[in-house]
């Protein structure tokens, strides 16, 4: 019988150490662009490491008292945790921007950014809704309540302006995919007006949620490479979205490959079946983007690609996505070598934010394409564990936070990634563990230490 | 379906978008070249570093042309700040507020306008956050007054600049001046940039490659504003400047700097070469002025236009570029040349026939030597026209064709009628009429050596370029040969091998009899020059008279001394100065002494050359 308050024996070690490996990476790398050679010392509190290692220290006190908090307290104290931030969203409203957005709260460098922590107590709200329901089938009344938990937040995000966040409160939806939202009462409403067609589910409606992400996906990397060529095979440029379809061609291709060489017997024609599907749609969708951008009035088209950062505008968003992209390809297969990113350092300042937002590009600059297959590895390893976590979990509580957890983690890591390749438009949403910063570290320093705490308590959770 | 399953479908999503990274990431960071080469654009740069020009020495290790260091007084608009003090900063340079704004317009101006045709728009190439020069080319003492007060003024600071510095004020139609580079320069040479300096003129100009140096070049990490952050990778590509060796001179810039007084007030030229080696000594123009005035664009834009409007032309080259009649030092080469053919001996006598061609009274020509004494024009009628009508021919057009062409040929072999071979751009060839010359002039078979006597006295279509006279008055010192008169004698420690010695047509022993008669020139009481007279020296010369149909008669002088071991050769010409003994002869004896003893035996034979003005009025 195992001792149940035993931590070390239940704790989720591959997560926690990955979480740690992730924060000293983050730092090596914080230490390196913003190294000032008056006060070496990682512990100068002057320099942004020394502040970094602070707010470390900061974040492993406050997973110390998570650990010591008895679990049940965040189901319980949901609604008022997450009341309490919505008052805090809201009465940072009423403080001086920074940098354009009221989203800081507090006394000079020391603030906190609300909106961080809302992420967790939405989660943990939305978590106990559901969980409460103990229904499978969601209806429209719940839906409802369950948007209006996370439309609240959103919301008042938008207000700040903070568009990065409010991006990754969709993560939400891949959740409530999980738990079963589907759109097939709206859909099943008019696909049975159809004579003789009688569906009791549409492909359509129950995946709407990835499908309708896929579709997002691949407008924006439609866009981005609009009018950029891609030599795929040198000599050969390939324009648009025909670039993409001859990507999406080849991605295909090899996941038939695996799939016919690995996949189980019975699984292999419906696989194969759904490759062929996703790279139709994935093209269709591509070029019919593409077709419908080229017919939009001038107006529209500038709009768009303002939002995207694609306007020539040598102080605007190109200009440090073309930086960051130039930074990271300048990285080589194994880097320039520690401390020695010539674009990216905060001495240089080519690219801005590259201790925060940007600090993928020195990453990449200084440790080639050997530390970013390292780095994205680790961040895979990381989310997947985080998932793997969420479905060994006995409440459904737990494993919906655990989810949103996850979600959390793969958006930052996709967007920011992202925006350093190219692939996605330039939103400030920093790196998880990675990027120098006070309630990044702090916000998801919690949300994974109560993810610890719930699992390492799993078992206490009579099915 | 199984609500279970959806987490594969998520699973899945993640892994693609994963796995979709990855392959970016290797295409971007491995295949793709191209983001490294932005990279390297965005933030290094590559500095290049010009040297001083070579210095260059004359002939006694004197350096004549310096460098000088000067300052530009940089600004860089983005960190002026917004309380900076304009007033003050006026009072510093002694401007006016006014004065300052219309100075950062004109910057602005003189960047240009940049126009991106993607959107339309014009944009300046002015950027706050680069430096420009606000004052160019303040001297040391300039900037000393200056400096000490500009931190107050942040945005603002120095910047070293070399440029020539002329230790005399003498020789500048020989070394030249240099000037920003043109368009087409910096397309050609990828040396240059623009706001370079390339030489002009002279020695600046012939020798560029030589003085120019080797540029170096630093590889910088800089940052967005451009500033440098540190050598990229520790300097190991880095090259250092490195500035040309020195060049040395043949020219003695005080035998340069007396030439040039003595020709004040006058027009005209003095070359002196060294017959042993061909090197020039002296080669003054005059008017000349002083070479500093052309250093710099200040002083460019302030005194170029003086200079080239200055109807006295004292940017003209007159030794090289002017073509005067050479007057009757021309009868040498014609002794001479009727010696080699053999159509006279040295003791040939002719009358002086003045009803063939004028002449003054002198004793009667009985030799060579006699007749190059007294420059008896109807003796050297008669020598050339036994070179050019020798009777080989029946027709008597047909046999002075023959013989101009024999002529020609021999007038070429003293250098005449060509380019000679210098390091000086821009030399004249002057004129010896030939056959050709003639038959268009007259018509085939319709000229004689009577239509064309006037080139017996080196008048008529003759024409010389001050070099020229004094290289005949080289081949005169070494009887018989020399070597291409030039200016460098060294670069480095390397003496320079590309100029020739040329041998003439006639051969040494025909030359005493010649020089005899130049001696008897300067130092006999009837000769034409006993102005050019020195106690002590033997000096060798000849005069030369040069019809000017626009005004006074140019005086032409020609000498080398000391007679048995010619150490300086010598060509005077002085515009509008009449008779070739009265102004050009005591020239050239008072540079022979002062080059050969360095003292000058006759104050007052200096004094009249001094006082002396014959610049027309």
């Amino acid at each position: 019988m195992r001792k149940s308050n035993s931590l070390i024996n239940n704790l989720d070690w591959p997560l926690f150490l990955g979480f740690i490996t992730l924060i000293i990476f983050g730092l090596i790398t914080i230490y390196s662009v913003a190294f000032n050679e008056d006060h070496p010392s990682l512990f100068s509190f002057s320099e942004k490491y020394g502040k970094q290692v602070m707010w470390i220290c900061i974040a492993l006190f406050l997973g110390v008292m998570v650990f010591l908090i008895d679990s049940d307290i965040y189901k319980k104290f949901a609604l008022p945790i997450y009341l309490i931030t919505m008052s805090l969203l809201v009465i940072v409203l009423f403080m001086p921007p920074i940098n354009g957005a009221r989203a800081w709260l507090g006394i000079g460098s020391m603030g906190i950014q609300p909106a961080e922590f809302a992420k967790i107590s939405t989660a943990l709200l939305l978590s106990k809704y559901i969980s409460a329901l103990n229904i499978k089938q969601l209806n429209s009344k719940n839906i409802f309540l369950a948007l209006l938990i996370l439309l609240a937040p959103m919301v008042l995000i938008l207000l700040q302006p903070d568009a990065g966040t409010f991006v990754v409160f969709t993560a939400f939806f891949f959740v409530l995919y999980r738990e079963g939202l589907t759109f097939d009462p709206f859909l099943l409403n008019f696909v049975n007006l159809i004579p003789k067609v009688r569906f009791k589910q549409t492909w359509l409606g129950t995946h709407f949620i990835p499908i309708l992400f896929v579709f997002v996906f691949l407008s924006i990397i439609t866009l981005l490479f609009g009018e950029k060529n891609i030599p795929i095979i040198p000599g050969v440029k390939l324009y648009g979205s025909f670039g993409i379809i001859t990507s999406l061609f080849l991605l295909a291709g090899i996941s038939s490959f695996f799939v016919q060489r690995f996949g189980l017997k019975r699984a292999r024609s419906k696989a194969q079946l759904i490759i062929i599907l996703c790279f139709v749609l994935g093209s269709g969708v591509s070029l019919i983007v593409e077709k419908s951008f080229g017919s939009l009035a001038q107006h529209q088209k500038d709009r768009i690609e303002l939002f995207l950062g694609l306007k020539e505008d040598p102080n605007g968003k190109d200009y440090n996505r073309y930086r960051a992209m130039a930074a990271v390809g300048s990285g080589g297969l194994v880097g320039k070598g520690y401390k020695n990113a010539s674009v990216s350092s905060v001495k240089t300042n080519h690219v801005p934010e590259s201790e925060t937002d940007f600090i993928f590009c020195p990453f990449a600059e200084e440790w080639g394409f050997l530390g970013s297959l390292l780095l994205v590895g680790l961040y895979m390893f990381v989310i997947i564990r985080i998932f793997v976590v969420a479905e060994r979990q006995r409440s459904q509580f737990n494993r919906i936070y655990a989810y949103s957890v996850g979600m959390f983690f793969f958006y930052h890591f996709a967007v920011n990634i992202g925006m350093n390749i190219g692939f996605a438009p330039v939103i400030g949403i920093p790196l998880p563990f990675f990027s120098y910063g006070g309630s990044s570290m702090l916000s998801f320093s919690i949300m994974v230490f109560i993810l610890l705490k719930l699992d390492s308590q799993r078992r206490h959770v009579l099915r | 379906m199984n609500v279970e399953n959806r987490r594969y479908v998520i699973i899945a999503f993640i892994i693609t978008v994963g796995v979709m990274y990855t392959f970016r990431l290797f295409y971007m960071q491995v295949i793709d070249d191209s983001w490294s080469d932005r990279a390297h654009k965005i933030s290094e740069k590559r500095r290049e570093i010009t040297p001083p020009r070579a210095v260059i020495y004359d002939r006694n290790q004197t350096k004549i042309v310096a460098n000088k260091t000067y300052f530009n007084l940089m600004v860089i608009e983005d960190k002026m700040g917004e309380d900076f003090d304009t007033l003050g900063f006026a009072k510093l340079i002694g401007w006016t507020t006014k004065e300052i704004h219309e100075r950062f317009d004109e910057i602005v101006k003189g960047e240009g306008i940049y126009y991106n045709k993607h959107n339309n728009t014009r944009v300046s190439n002015y950027q706050k956050i680069r430096p420009y020069p606000f004052l160019k080319e303040l001297t040391k003492e300039e900037m000393a007054r200056i400096a000490p007060r500009l931190d107050a003024y942040p945005g603002f600071f120095e910047e070293e600049t070399s440029m020539r510095y002329y230790p005399y004020p003498n020789a500048a139609n020989i070394l030249g001046y240099l000037s920003e580079v043109n368009a087409q320069e910096v397309k050609s040479d990828m040396f240059y940039k623009p706001s370079y300096n390339i030489g002009r003129a002279g020695i600046e100009r012939y020798y560029e490659k030589e003085l120019r140096g080797l540029k170096g070049v630093h590889y910088v990490v800089r940052s967005a504003l451009n500033n440098d952050v540190k050598k990229y990778e520790n300097g190991i590509y880095d090259t250092v400047a490195k500035q040309a060796p020195p060049i040395q001179l043949g020219i003695d810039i005080d035998l340069q700097a007396y030439g040039e007084r003595l020709m004040q007030n006058k027009k005209g030229c003095i070359v002196a070469i060294e017959p042993k080696s061909g090197e020039i000594l002296t080669m003054v123009s005059a008017p000349s002025f002083d070479p500093n005035l052309l250093v710099g664009r200040k002083n460019v834009s302030k005194y170029y236009p003086k200079l080239i409007n200055d109807e006295n032309k004292p940017l003209f080259p007159r030794p090289t570029q002017a073509e005067y009649p050479p007057g009757s030092i021309f009868k040498l080469v014609q002794a001479l040349v009727g010696l080699q053919e053999d159509v006279i001996t040295p003791n040939t006598g002719f009358p002086c026939n003045k009803s063939l061609v004028g002449c003054h009274n002198h004793p009667a020509p009985n030799s060579i030597s006699r007749a190059v004494q007294y420059s008896c024009n109807p003796y050297f009628y008669y020598a050339v026209k036994k070179v050019i009508q020798q009777g080989k021919e029946q027709s008597n057009f047909k046999d002075a064709a023959l013989g101009l062409d024999l002529w020609e040929r021999y007038m070429q072999s003293f250098g005449f009628g060509k380019k000679l071979h210098s390091d000086l751009t821009g030399l004249r060839s002057g004129i010896i009429p030939n056959t050709e010359f003639y038959n268009k002039w007259y018509g085939k078979n319709r000229w004689a050596f009577s239509t064309i006597r006037s080139i017996a006295i080196g008048q008529g279509e003759v024409k010389m370029t001050p070099l020229h006279m004094a290289n005949l008055a080289v081949i005169m010192a070494n009887r018989g040969w020399y070597y291409d008169p030039h200016f460098a004698k060294k670069i480095g420690n390397e003496p320079l091998r590309s100029f020739q010695k040329n041998t003439t047509m006639v051969d040494t022993k025909y030359f005493e009899p010649v020089i005899s008669g130049m001696w008897r020139v300067v130092n006999e009481d009837a000769g034409t020059a006993r102005r050019a007279q020195i106690e002590g020296i033997d000096v060798c010369g000849k005069t030369g008279t040069v019809q000017n149909p626009h005004g006074e008669d140019h005086s032409v002088f020609i000498a080398f001394a000391p007679q048995d071991n010619p150490q300086i050769a010598i060509a005077v010409i002085v515009e509008n100065a009449g008779f070739g003994g009265t102004w050009a002869a005591p020239i050239a004896s008072l540079m022979i002494e002062k080059y050969l003893q360095n003292t000058c035996s006759s104050p007052k034979k200096e004094a009249r050359v001094l006082k002396a003005n014959l610049m027309e009025q």
